[in-house]
């Protein structure tokens, strides 16, 4: 059963030959698969590292441009109500001025309205004075006349105020 | 193998005024073309995600890698190949003899004190190379002058050990296999099958490490 014999050296042989192969063919691309991927590795640390920290970064700008926004829209915002505001002083004080002048036109315009009717009627009251007159004069001027015809203006009178109602 | 099978006895082949075991070199060489074809296999196409077979074997032999940088730091990577193959080997020598048919080449103890023998040789040259010859020689007189008694029956002893533990474990195994097979079948055998599955990976890694921890030794620098 243990007998020692020359399987020995064959087998040191055959283990070394073994080796010899392993060595060449396996042993050489495994090393290198497991460098690359420990390369890969470092290189998605890195990569994860720097990503992070401009990201950081990137949200620190943000913050500090919305602040920077923040202020400046409450600036517009102040500015946009001031001019508002001085626009509105503006605006109502231009419009007070027009309705001031509007008013002062139509005052001036109504009494040169009444002036211009005044005249008118005045002519108008000359002529018909003027008319009736020359009607008057027209008619012989004797008595009997003047009677009838105040009687018959009476009777005309009455006729128009009355309603020709008998008396 | 058949029934009537001597357990132990070898058929014999003579060649150049030396005898071979045939079993044993047959199943070497077996063992030799599985653990090449799976070391191909598994780094053909080395992927950086490893994926099935590749990620089984990178397991072991990543784990060996951090034995062999643990115990001989630097210095060692160069023996990190011969360490890994001498796991792989063992580990696939010690199953084969677990298929019905077949023996494992470590049930022979030419083949593991062959193996421990080269160990052994490796450790010494390694020892005069980083040492240097005279303060090789005089490590074995310490730390007092008798000690190199103890010191050389160490050395001896070394080998022997290391071979006669996996020869051991590994003939008995299958013995029992056999013994189980004819005296209660089916069953027990196959608790015991299962069982020697776990004896024959425990006993190539026992080997593998104390081939790791005996090269450790003689590469390191300021000893004592």
């Amino acid at each position: 059963m243990v007998d020692l014999n020359g399987t020995l050296l064959a087998q040191i042989v055959n283990f070394l030959i073994l080796v010899a192969i392993l060595a060449k063919f396996a042993y050489k691309p495994l090393m290198q698969g497991l460098a690359d991927r420990q390369q890969k590795i470092a290189d998605s640390i890195d990569t994860a590292e720097r990503e992070r920290r401009e990201a950081e970064q990137l949200k620190l700008e943000y913050k500090q441009q919305l602040v920077e926004a923040r202020s400046k829209a409450q600036a517009i915002v102040e500015t946009a109500e001031k001019l508002a505001e001085e626009n509105k002083e503006e605006i109502l004080r231009a419009a007070r001025a027009e309705s001031a002048h509007i008013l002062q036109k139509a005052q001036e315009e109504v009494a040169r309205e009444r002036e211009l009717a005044l005249a008118q009627l005045r002519g108008e009251v000359v002529a018909l004075s003027m008319a009736a007159a020359t009607k008057i004069v027209k008619e012989k001027m004797d008595t009997e006349l003047n009677a009838s015809l105040v009687s018959d203006f009476i009777e005309k009178l009455d006729d128009q105020k009355i309603g020709g109602l008998p008396c | 193998m058949e029934h009537g099978h001597e357990i132990g006895s070898h058929p014999l082949a003579h060649f150049a005024g030396l005898t071979f075991n045939m079993d044993t070199l047959m199943m070497t060489w077996i063992t030799m073309a599985i653990v090449i074809v799976l070391a191909i296999a598994a780094t053909r196409r080395i992927e950086i995600r490893p994926r099935g077979w590749q990620n089984f074997l990178e397991m072991a032999v990543v784990a060996l890698l951090e034995q062999v940088e643990a115990n001989m730091g630097p210095k060692g990577q160069k023996l990190a190949p011969l360490i890994i193959t001498l796991f792989l080997f063992l580990v696939v020598g010690n199953e084969l003899g677990l298929i019905p048919g077949f023996t494992s080449p470590t049930n022979d103890i030419n083949t593991t004190l062959g193996l421990a023998l080269m160990i052994v040789v490796i450790v010494h040259v390694l020892g005069v190379k980083n040492k240097g010859f005279i303060r090789y020689i005089k490590h074995f007189f310490e730390p007092y002058i008798p000690f190199v008694i103890i010191n050389i029956i160490e050395e001896v002893a070394k080998p022997i050990t290391l071979s006669f533990r996996l020869f051991g474990n590994i003939l008995a195994g299958e013995i029992l296999l056999l013994v189980l097979g004819m005296l209660v079948p089916y069953f027990v055998p196959t608790l015991w099958l299962a069982f020697s599955v776990f004896v024959g990976v425990v006993q190539a890694f026992i080997f593998t490490m104390l081939s790791i921890s005996y090269l450790s030794n003689s590469l390191q620098d300021d000893h004592h």
